[in-house]
C-alpha cells in the first residue's frame, strides 16, 4: 500500500482577481520506503505539491491520501495530529526555533506528541544528533551553527518522531554543494536504515541523482516519472 | 512541556528587550500607582476605623435627643441605665460599652480660648483609648478624677496650657443659660489627625454637672462589637427592640448626630426623648464618601492608564506575531495544535504582565515603606479627611497580590485576541510569510 496517493488534484491560487493554477490534475502514488525527488523549475508547482502531501494546504479539487487517510475528510485538529505523528518536515530555510537549543529543537515534536519519559526522549534525541553528527552542539542555539549544521538539526527534528514520511522542500538550496551533498547522503542513510519514505523537491541535478525515483513537474503538471538511475544518467549528461 | 513553553516565552521576551521593557515598565507604573493609591486609601480607612470609632463613635451608638420645646434639641439619653439593660440583654455581640456624654463648650485659658466638642467619659470603660490616644504629658488614668480634661497637643499649644493648668469650660445648658466649670488638664495627648483639633474629653460626671444633667443622663451608649461587620444587623435589631421596650426611636438616617442636632431635630414637631440608633458608618458618612471617592479616582486613573497599556500590548503582540509568522507556520506544520500556539502567546504576555505588575508592586511597596518611615506631614486641610497627621500607607499583602493578579489578568485578556489570530494562521500561509 502506498504512503501517499494523489488523485486528480488541482490547486488554484487567487492573485487579486486572477486565478493562477499551481497544480493541474495531478495524480501520483508514492510507495513506502521510496527516496523520491520532485524536480522542476521554479514556479512549476513542486512546493504546492509538497504542501498538499504535507497536509498544510488543501487542494481545490481532487483527493490527497496520506497513510491511507483522505485528508479532505479530516478536521483541522486531525490534520495537525496526522502531521505530528506521520510526517516530518525539512525546510529550505531550516526553520528552527531560534530561542531553543539544538537539543530542544529536536525534542520539541516529542514533547508535542507526549507519552515518552524524559530519559527516553533524551536517548532518542541524542541518538539522532549522533546520527546526524551534531551531538557536540546539542546545547548550542541555531544562530551559533552553520547552514549545514542547522539543516542537520532540521533532519534530526524531522526524524525524531519516527514518521512514515519525510517531506523536504529544497533541503539543499541554501547550502553549498558539498554540504548539500552531505545532507542528501544523511537523508539517504536514514531512508536505508529505517525505511522512512523521503520526498524532496529540488531543481539541482546533482541532488536528483541520489533519488530512487524522480517526478518531473512543469507548469503544474507531472510530465514524467523516472527511475533514479535514469535521472542520474540524465544529470551526468 | 511547560518548562519548554516557559523557556520559549521568556527567551522571546528577552529577544526584544527594549520593546518589552517599555511595555513592562508601563505596566509596572500602573501597578505602582494602583498599589500606592490603594494602600493610601487603606491607611486612611484604617485610621478612620481605629481613630474615629474610638474618639467619635462606637461601632453602634444608642444616642438620642431630648427636646424641651419643639424648636430646641439636646444630644441626651435620659435614663440611660434602662436603655443599657435592654442593650446588654439583646446584643451578645458586644465586646464592651462606653457611656459617653456629648456636648460642646468654649475653653478659656489665661491667655487664649477655643471651641471644643466634648466627650464625657468614664476612662475605665474606654478600652479603645489606650490604642489610639498616646499621652505625651500626664496619664490616661488621671482622667478618672472629677474636674479633669484631656487635651490634644494642638489644643494645649493653642490654649498655652500644660498638665496641671486649669481651663474654664463655658457651655450652653438645655435651660438656655451658660454654665461654667473649671477643669484641670490631666492629660495632653499626641494629635490624631484633625479629629483631635476639635475633640476633647472630660470626666463624665463633670460634663453632667456642666450641663446640669441628672446622673442617669448621658449623650450616647457607644457599643463596641467583637466584629464591627455586625454593626448594621445589630443596629437594626436594636431599633426594633428598643421601640418594643417602650422607647420612641427615630427612623434610621445615615447622618452624624451633630448634623441632626443642628438641622433636622430642631425642625421636628415633638418634645421629650427619642432614641437614635446609628452605626459608625452613619456617623462617619462623609468620610466613607471620601474613601469611595478616593477608590473611584484610583479606579478611573488605573482604567485610563490600562487602556494605554492594553493598546501597547495589542501593538506589541501584532508586531511579535508578524515577526514570528514563519515560526508559527513551522510549529503548526510539525504538529502544534492551534490552542498550543494561543497558549504560547498568552503565556508570553502573562509572563510580561506578571513581571511588570510584580515589579510595580515591589517598587510601590518600597516607596510606601520609605514614606511611612519618613513620616511626611499631611497638609492641615487634608487631615480631616485622611484622619492622620502623617502620611500612612497600609500595605496589605493580600490586596497587593490581588492588584498584581488583576493587572496581569487584564494583560492576558488583552493578549487573547491577537494570540487567537496567531493560532488561526494557516500553516501554509505562515510558512511562506516574508518579513
Amino acid at each position: 500500500m502506498s504512503i501517499v496517493a494523489v488523485q486528480g488534484v488541482s490547486k488554484d491560487y487567487m492573485l487579486g482577481k486572477t486565478v493562477v493554477p499551481a497544480l493541474r490534475d495531478v495524480t501520483l502514488e508514492i510507495g513506502r520506503g521510496e527516496f523520491l525527488s520532485i524536480a522542476g523549475p521554479s514556479g512549476s508547482g513542486k512546493t504546492t505539491l509538497l504542501n498538499l502531501i504535507g497536509c498544510v494546504d488543501t487542494p481545490t479539487t481532487g483527493v490527497v491520501q496520506v497513510d491511507g487517510k483522505d485528508t479532505s475528510r479530516l478536521s483541522e485538529r486531525q490534520l495537525t495530529d496526522l502531521r505530528l505523528r506521520t510526517i516530518g518536515f525539512i525546510f529550505q530555510s531550516f526553520n528552527l526555533v531560534q530561542v531553543l537549543s539544538v537539543f530542544q529543537n529536536v525534542e520539541f515534536p516529542l514533547l508535542l506528541q507526549g507519552g515518552l519519559s524524559r530519559r527516553d526522549r533524551e536517548a532518542r534525541v541524542m541518538g539522532l544528533l549522533e546520527a546526524v553528527g551534531i551531538a557536540s552542539h546539542a546545547r548550542h542555539r541555531p544562530s551559533e551553527l552553520s547552514g549545514g549544521q542547522r539543516q542537520r538539526v532540521a533532519v534530526a527534528r524531522a526524524l525524531v518522531t519516527a514518521p512514515s514520511l519525510v517531506l523536504a522542500d529544497e533541503p539543499t538550496a541554501n547550502l553549498d554543494s558539498a554540504t548539500g551533498e552531505n545532507i542528501i547522503d544523511l537523508m539517504k542513510e536514514m531512508n536505508a536504515r529505517d525505511g522512512t519514505t523521503f520526498v524532496f523537491s529540488t531543481h539541482d541535478p546533482k541532488v536528483m541523482a541520489h533519488a530512487s525515483a524522480v517526478i518531473r513537474i512543469a507548469d503544474g503538471r507531472i510530465v514524467a516519472r523516472e527511475a533514479g538511475r535514469g535521472a542520474a544518467a540524465e544529470a551526468a549528461r | 512541556m511547560i518548562g519548554v513553553d516557559l523557556q520559549i516565552a521568556a527567551r522571546n521576551l528577552t529577544r526584544h528587550t527594549r520593546r518589552n521593557l517599555f511595555l513592562g515598565g508601563a505596566l509596572a507604573a500602573v501597578t505602582a500607582l494602583l498599589v500606592l493609591l490603594s494602600s493610601l486609601t487603606g491607611g486612611v480607612e484604617r485610621a478612620m476605623m481605629v481613630s474615629a470609632t474610638t474618639l467619635l463613635t462606637g461601632h453602634v451608638n444608642v444616642g438620642g435627643f431630648f427636646k424641651i420645646t419643639s424648636g430646641s434639641a439636646a444630644p441626651i439619653v435620659s435614663e440611660y441605665p434602662r436603655a443599657l439593660d435592654t442593650v446588654r440583654a439583646l446584643v451578645p455581640e458586644i465586646d464592651y460599652v462606653a457611656v459617653r456624654g456629648r456636648g460642646w463648650a468654649k475653653a478659656v485659658s489665661e491667655s487664649s480660648s477655643m471651641d471644643l466638642v466634648l466627650g464625657g467619659v468614664e476612662v475605665a470603660q474606654e478600652r479603645g483609648f489606650a490604642k489610639v490616644i498616646r499621652p505625651v504629658e500626664g496619664r490616661l488614668e488621671d482622667l478618672a478624677q472629677p474636674d479633669t480634661v484631656l487635651l490634644f497637643q494642638g489644643q494645649a499649644d493653642r490654649l498655652k496650657v500644660k498638665v496641671g493648668d486649669v481651663v474654664t469650660l463655658s457651655a450652653p445648658t438645655t435651660r438656655g443659660v451658660n454654665n461654667t466649670a473649671d477643669v484641670r488638664v490631666a492629660v495632653i495627648a499626641r494629635n490624631v489627625g484633625l479629629l483631635s483639633a476639635f475633640s476633647a474629653f472630660i470626666q463624665g460626671d463633670t460634663l453632667r454637672r456642666l450641663y446640669g444633667l441628672a446622673p442617669t443622663a448621658t449623650g450616647a451608649l457607644h457599643l463596641y462589637l467583637k466584629d464591627p461587620a455586625d454593626a448594621p444587623a445589630v443596629a437594626s435589631r436594636l431599633r426594633a427592640a428598643l421601640a418594643e421596650a417602650g422607647w420612641r426611636v427615630m427612623e434610621p438616617e445615615s447622618q452624624p448626630y451633630w448634623i441632626k442636632l443642628m438641622q433636622k431635630v430642631p425642625s421636628e414637631d415633638w418634645t421629650g426623648q427619642k432614641l437614635d440608633v446609628t452605626t459608625w458608618e452613619d456617623e462617619m458618612g462623609q468620610f466613607k464618601q471620601f474613601i469611595l471617592g478616593l477608590r473611584a479616582l484610583t479606579a478611573l486613573l488605573v482604567f485610563v492608564l490600562m487602556v494605554v497599556v492594553v493598546i501597547g500590548i495589542l501593538n506589541t503582540l501584532a508586531i511579535a506575531i508578524r515577526e514570528r509568522t514563519r515560526e508559527i507556520g513551522t510549529l503548526r506544520a510539525i504538529g502544534m495544535q492551534r490552542r498550543k500556539v494561543l497558549w504560547l502567546f498568552v503565556l508570553e504576555t502573562a509572563l510580561l504582565g506578571l513581571g511588570g505588575a510584580a515589579a510595580g508592586a515591589a517598587i510601590a511597596s518600597g516607596i510606601a515603606l520609605l514614606l511611612n518611615l519618613a513620616g511626611i506631614g499631611v497638609p492641615e486641610g487634608m487631615q480631616l479627611f485622611l484622619m492622620q497627621e502623617r502620611l500612612s500607607f497600609l500595605l496589605q499583602p493580600g490586596a497587593i497580590l490581588a492588584d498584581v493578579l488583576f493587572l496581569a489578568g487584564v494583560t492576558v485578556v488583552a493578549a487573547l485576541l491577537p494570540a487567537r489570530r496567531a493560532a488561526r494562521l494557516r500553516p501554509v500561509t505562515a510558512m511562506h510569510h516574508i518579513g
